[in-house]
């Protein structure tokens, strides 16, 4: 690999900073006692405890998964801290926020002041284990859309929270679904009733700023009847030389004729150069397609963590619903991610795509991991899956493990795989035209991607692009 | 056409190169002025590509001595994107397939840099779009090519159409065709001809390397080198190219040997 | 791994390997000894394993399997249907047995040997012993240990430097018993520049419930060609558990067409290493199941150096309540640069309850290298039988040519014409004879 491509991927991480502000941070270590704390301090219903304590004791009984294709370190679960927040803990308005946070959030590019808000995009931030603050709430209100931290849905709607918390990911899951279960702390809420069309993009922003603690977050979307919502969710880290784990749950119901679209720019701390430090991001998504024609459509851009293991999936249970995957995933320095979705196909003429692109670099492992399943009832259910790897450099590796599963003759199932890579003839034939190597990278890495940038928001395209370049910086020549 | 006057554009003195630790080059003397043009002949593995390939920069390749001018500067100081601004040109023997990038916002970002760095205006994506396409009907190139990508799934003529359209954007002071004609058909074959004698003015120069004298029906060389072990053997004129086409290389190569010997 | 107490089914099977003579080779007796031991370590898989996730081999450990008693009178008009013209030399095996009177070997030109392994142990012991049970590993597999701890004869092959045998070598191997269980064994080593082809047969006569538990190492030498055809054609209620493994040296050649017709349940692993620069290997297999059949194919191949090339065409039809299942892995090893592999699983679903489980993988480690997968599961196209239909023939007539035609690109391929005339016919009266339930009407 030539030093432009080196130099190309090995870009400092611009969100490494660590914010200095008075946390109310509970000890270390996992028991009954920190959930009972946890659900105390959230001033949680009876059902809720019953629901974290049960996940808990299932979790108990559990194994972590070892099928994966990334190596680390056993975790002890009782060297985290399970909840930690900022003081004060919740504000009336965003005059209240204490101004180092908002200074925060503001180096990060994320608006929380609705005056200097992205038009069109309504926040809620969440540091560390808390919602920090929700911007254009009442406009929201305005139209019937709940928008607002799990814990206040939890609070303010505790039916609705109930109705669908734990239905598409039942509490014993995962082994990390289960633990989240147990001990999620915060996370976002939104509701969109019947016949709604949300007017802006929902979005939230996740920060781990604490260096012991792990992020639990939850969050849980319902579009009903007919109606229609896009949301976007960031994520950064401070830069510390320990791991610290992230293992989130993300629920999404459709009902008949409803739409989600749900975007990931995730850009956690990867770690340093040698693999030292970075989150585990240990994450389970998964939307259930309930009603009929309901669609869901999942697209990623992962670029940070140490590690990643996360699925997001579809479960196509409505006639005539629509499950899509969309997914960029670079890989670079000791990076490993595995990562893929499930496309479980139940009722008739469910249809999904499945578009992955993934990029490794530097002496990192890439895994795209996908199951499609077609059940005995789903006739004439259809799937397309296209999984591109591209290499940059000899040390890298990149697999994919697509599991196609197949019960109904009707079914049409089709996947294809391709590898190509940034060589020096590519990068020799662009420089030949008078295109610098950088320009040469980033045009043939758009390339590649275009398929899933397509997918995202305007701004967030724009976003996406830049950070696989500023990642990759380095890695090319 | 040859005017002793005029400018040298390029000017090769003792090149020796090796790849991998294995000499390929072994000394090669050449002076391109404005306004010619060179076709430089041989048999397969004299070397004519690498020599073609290192004068547009391509890392695999070691120069070990001699010296090279591009106009007035020293070649090997220049990165191979630098040689490609100041108007040096090579036609792939072989154009890389590079899956996903659009050939028209490829063609479009080398245009503007190339000639941006000569002080002309940027194009936006329209206005380039009329511009690329009067170039294509100009060569007689199927448009389609634009929305496809970079020589992607390209069959070999197809490749290097490309190549030729790129020249006739880039305007290049010297292109380097390296083998740009074999395995064409006669129609691609006149398209790589019609295109290199549109370039031809007296300010430019063309250097063609080639294997047969076909092409040379087209365009006429002023200067025929052949070129054998990593030297150039002999150099003639057109009338060159059609004995080598009658009698092969061997005479040539006999001949040089002699006058090795007798020289030793 | 946990050590258990040993499964009836295991304990049972591994009477082969009780009485066994002592060899005068002692390196003989240890690797049967090593893998001895691992069949009693290693427990029997289950859906558990990720290798073994999709085939359940219980009916296959609920029947006590002995070794064959005593040798079955099969005479030359028995087994004639099953030989191929076009091969010179053959060897059956019965019941794992070697049968010399069923056998011809003699005339072969000088540098091709055709024999059985005991009688190789004699003869040719220097070219034996670098690679009998070294290329079928049988540290992780149950099935490769049990064969190599009950091995006591088997096929062997050898065909000297740049020598060529100019007509195919057939194996059969046929089954008559019973609830017994064989352990077919082949070693087949292809010197430098030699070329042969391979016919592995494996055949069921009467309708027993028996194991066949078959394991083939294949050494192919530099500038070497292997044409490897392997037959599955048991019988309905037995069961196949093969393992081939293929080593292949610099520019060498395999290639390898299994057909699989038969048994109740049968797995076939198929292990390719390129441990020489520039190896090709193509490998096509078809499955063609119904009833409540159960085929799993699994290959592998290992791009260990670079320039290596590999082409493979998985189809399987699968009828009635059967499963097909395949897996099929490509590891292109750190360095092993310009590596071109492209690899296609088809599968084609003529019945409501048919289902199959395809797993193309890929894990690459160098970046120069070009490899492609796909997969598709699905029916006939439409458009096809609707432009067979308006010249003419009945849907079902339609459907069921082009069935044949679907499996027929991979029996073509096979490099022994009457082979390929044999089993199209097979798969013509299989395609016919099933009711065409897929497709639209479910």
């Amino acid at each position: 690999m030539s030093t432009v491509l080196e130099h190309l991927v090995n870009q400092p991480y611009k969100h490494g900073f660590v914010t200095e502000i008075e946390a109310e941070t509970a000890p270390k270590g996992l028991s009954e006692d920190t959930i009972r704390l946890i659900s105390a301090k959230k001033n949680e219903p009876e059902w809720l405890l019953e629901f974290r304590l049960k996940a808990y004791r299932h979790w108990l009984t559990m194994a972590e998964p070892a099928w994966p294709n990334v190596k680390y370190p056993k975790i002890d679960f009782q060297d985290i801290i399970y909840y930690s927040a900022p003081k004060p803990k919740k504000l009336n308005s965003m005059d209240e926020v204490d101004p180092e946070l908002l200074r925060t959030f503001e180096k990060l590019g994320v608006p929380m002041n609705e005056r200097a808000a992205l038009a069109g995009v309504a926040v809620d931030v969440i540091f560390d284990s808390v919602s920090v603050a929700t911007t254009y709430k009442q406009k929201l209100a305005d139209v019937g859309i709940i928008f607002c931290s799990i814990s206040e849905a939890v609070r303010e709607h505790p039916e609705l929270v109930r109705r669908y918390l734990g239905t598409v990911v039942p509490s014993g899951d995962n082994y990390y679904a289960a633990l989240n279960s147990a001990v999620f702390t915060d996370g976002s809420f939104c509701f969109i009733p019947r016949g709604v069309k949300c007017p802006m993009e929902l979005s939230t922003y996740f920060r781990i700023n604490t260096q012991e603690s792990g992020q639990f977050e939850r969050t849980l979307i319902v579009a009903e009847e007919g109606a229609s919502v896009s949301y976007l969710e960031g994520c950064t880290a401070p830069k510390f030389d320990t791991n610290q784990l992230h293992a989130a749950v993300v629920e999404l119901v459709a009902l008949d004729n409803a739409r989600i679209k749900y975007s990931t720019v995730q850009n956690w701390y990867a770690g340093d150069e040698r693999g030292k430090g970075g989150i585990y991001n240990f994450v389970t998504k998964r939307g259930l397609c309930k009603g009929v024609n309901s669609h869901i459509s999942w697209t990623q851009v992962e670029t940070g963590s140490a590690i990643t293991w996360k699925y997001p999936s579809c479960v196509l249970l409505g006639e005539n619903s629509v499950g899509e995957f969309y997914s960029v995933a670079l890989t670079n320095h000791h990076q490993q991610a595995d990562t893929g979705t499930k496309m479980v196909h139940i009722g008739r003429d469910t249809r999904s795509t499945i578009v992955s692109k993934g990029i490794s670099a530097g002496s990192s492992n890439n895994s795209y991991r996908g199951l499609v399943k077609i059940g005995p009832k789903a006739d004439r259910a259809r799937n397309y899956s296209q999984c591109d790897s591209m290499l940059i450099g000899a040390r890298c590796g990149a697999n994919t493990f697509p599991y196609i599963q197949v019960q109904n003759a009707t079914a049409r199932v089709e996947h294809e795989a391709t590898t190509s890579k940034i060589g020096e003839d590519q990068l020799f034939y662009f420089q030949s035209r008078g295109v610098s190597p950088e320009e040469a990278v980033s045009m043939i890495i758009n390339g590649f991607c275009k398929d899933v940038f397509q997918q995202l928001p305007m701004e967030f395209a724009v976003e996406a692009t830049k950070l696989l370049g500023l990642k990759l910086e380095g890695s090319v020549g | 056409m040859i005017d002793p006057n005029a400018s040298v554009l390029l000017e090769v003195r003792g090149l020796t190169a090796t790849v991998a630790g294995v000499e390929i080059l072994k000394g090669i003397d050449l002076t391109v002025r404005a306004g010619e043009v060179h076709a430089i002949m041989g048999p397969n593995g004299s070397g004519k590509s690498t020599f073609a390939r290192i004068l547009a920069g391509h890392p695999a390749y070691e120069v070990k001595s001699g010296t090279v001018r591009f106009e007035d500067r020293d070649l090997f100081e220049l990165a191979p994107e630098e040689r490609a601004r100041r108007g040096l040109f090579l036609g792939f023997q072989y154009p890389v397939e590079i899956p996903g990038v659009s050939n028209s916002a490829f063609l479009r970002l080398a245009y503007n840099t190339v000639l941006g760095a000569r002080g002309r205006d940027e194009l936006d994506p329209l206005e380039f779009d009329d511009l690329v396409r009067e170039k294509m009907k100009l060569l007689d190139i199927d448009t389609s090519f634009l929305d496809r990508s970079v020589n992607d799934g390209f069959s070999g003529g197809e490749k290097k159409r490309n190549e030729i359209l790129q020249m006739a954007l880039l305007e290049p002071r010297v292109a380097i065709l390296d083998e740009t004609d074999s395995g064409l058909d006669i129609d691609a074959l006149r398209v790589v001809a019609n295109g290199v004698n549109h370039l031809l003015t007296p300010e430019n120069a063309c250097v063609l390397v080639t294997h047969y004298q076909r092409l040379l029906n087209y365009i006429v060389p002023d200067y025929v080198h052949v070129m054998e072990g990593g030297r150039i053997i002999m150099t003639g004129d057109k009338a060159l190219a059609l004995e080598l086409e009658a009698r092969g290389y061997d005479w040539v190569v006999e001949a040089h040997k002699g006058r090795d010997k007798a020289a030793a | 791994m946990t050590v258990t107490a040993i499964h009836p089914c295991v304990e049972a099977l591994l009477q082969g390997s009780r009485g066994l003579p002592r060899m005068p080779l002692a390196w003989l007796n240890a690797r049967r000894g090593a893998a001895l031991e691992r069949a009693n370590a290693l427990t029997v898989p289950t859906a558990r394993d990720e290798e073994w996730r999709f085939t359940d081999i219980t009916p296959l450990t609920r029947i006590v399997f002995r070794p064959a008693a005593a040798a079955p009178r099969l005479g030359m008009s028995d087994i004639a249907q099953y030989i191929a013209p076009e091969a010179t030399a053959h060897l059956a095996f019965v019941d794992g047995v070697f049968v010399p009177e069923l056998s011809a070997n003699a005339g072969l030109p000088y540098g091709v040997v055709v024999t059985h392994l005991t009688a190789a142990f004699g003869t040719h012991a220097a070219v034996i012993e670098p690679h009998l049970a070294r290329h079928a590993a049988f540290e992780r597999d149950l099935f490769a240990a049990l064969n190599t701890a009950c091995l006591r004869d088997g096929a062997f092959i050898w065909i000297a430097k740049n020598q060529r045998c100019p007509t195919p070598v057939q194996l059969l191997f046929i089954s008559t018993q019973q609830e017994t269980a064989a352990h077919p064994r082949c070693l087949v080593v292809v010197e430098s520049g030699a070329d042969c082809t391979l016919i592995e047969d494996h055949v069921g006569v009467g309708d027993g419930a028996y194991f066949n538990n078959a394991v083939s190492e294949i050494v192919v030498g530099e500038r070497a060609r292997v044409q490897h055809v392997k037959l599955q054609r048991e019988a309905r209620s037995a069961f196949h558990i093969a393992n081939s493994a293929v080593t292949l040296a610099k520019d060498a050649t395999y290639t390898s067409n299994a057909v699989t017709f038969g048994a109740r349940i049968s797995r076939h692993n198929l292990a390719v290493v390129q441990q020489g620069e520039g190896a090709t290997c193509r490998i096509d297999g078809l499955a063609l199941i119904s009833g409540r059949q159960l085929a799993d194919t699994h290959t592998a191949i290992d791009h260990a150096r670079p320039n290596g090339k590999s082409a493979q065409l998985h189809k399987c039809i699968v009828g009635d309540a059967a499963h097909a299942v395949f897996n099929g892995k490509v590891l292109v090893r750190a360095g092993a640069q310009l590596t071109d592999s492209a690899q296609q699983s088809r599968n084609l679903l003529l019945s409501p309850k048919a289902h199959v489980d395809t797993k193309p993988q890929l894990e690459i480690f160098a970046d120069d290298v070009k490899c492609s997968h796909g997969a598709t599961v699905g029916q006939l196209d439409t458009e096809h039988v609707f432009y067979l239909k308006s010249r003419g023939l009945s849907e079902e007539r339609a459907r069921s040519l082009l069935t044949y035609a679907f499996g027929a690109e991979v029996i073509d391929r096979i490099p022994v014409p009457s082979l390929v005339e044999h089993l199209e016919r097979a798969v013509l009266e299989q395609t016919q004879a099933r009711p065409q339930a897929g497709g639209e009407a479910s």
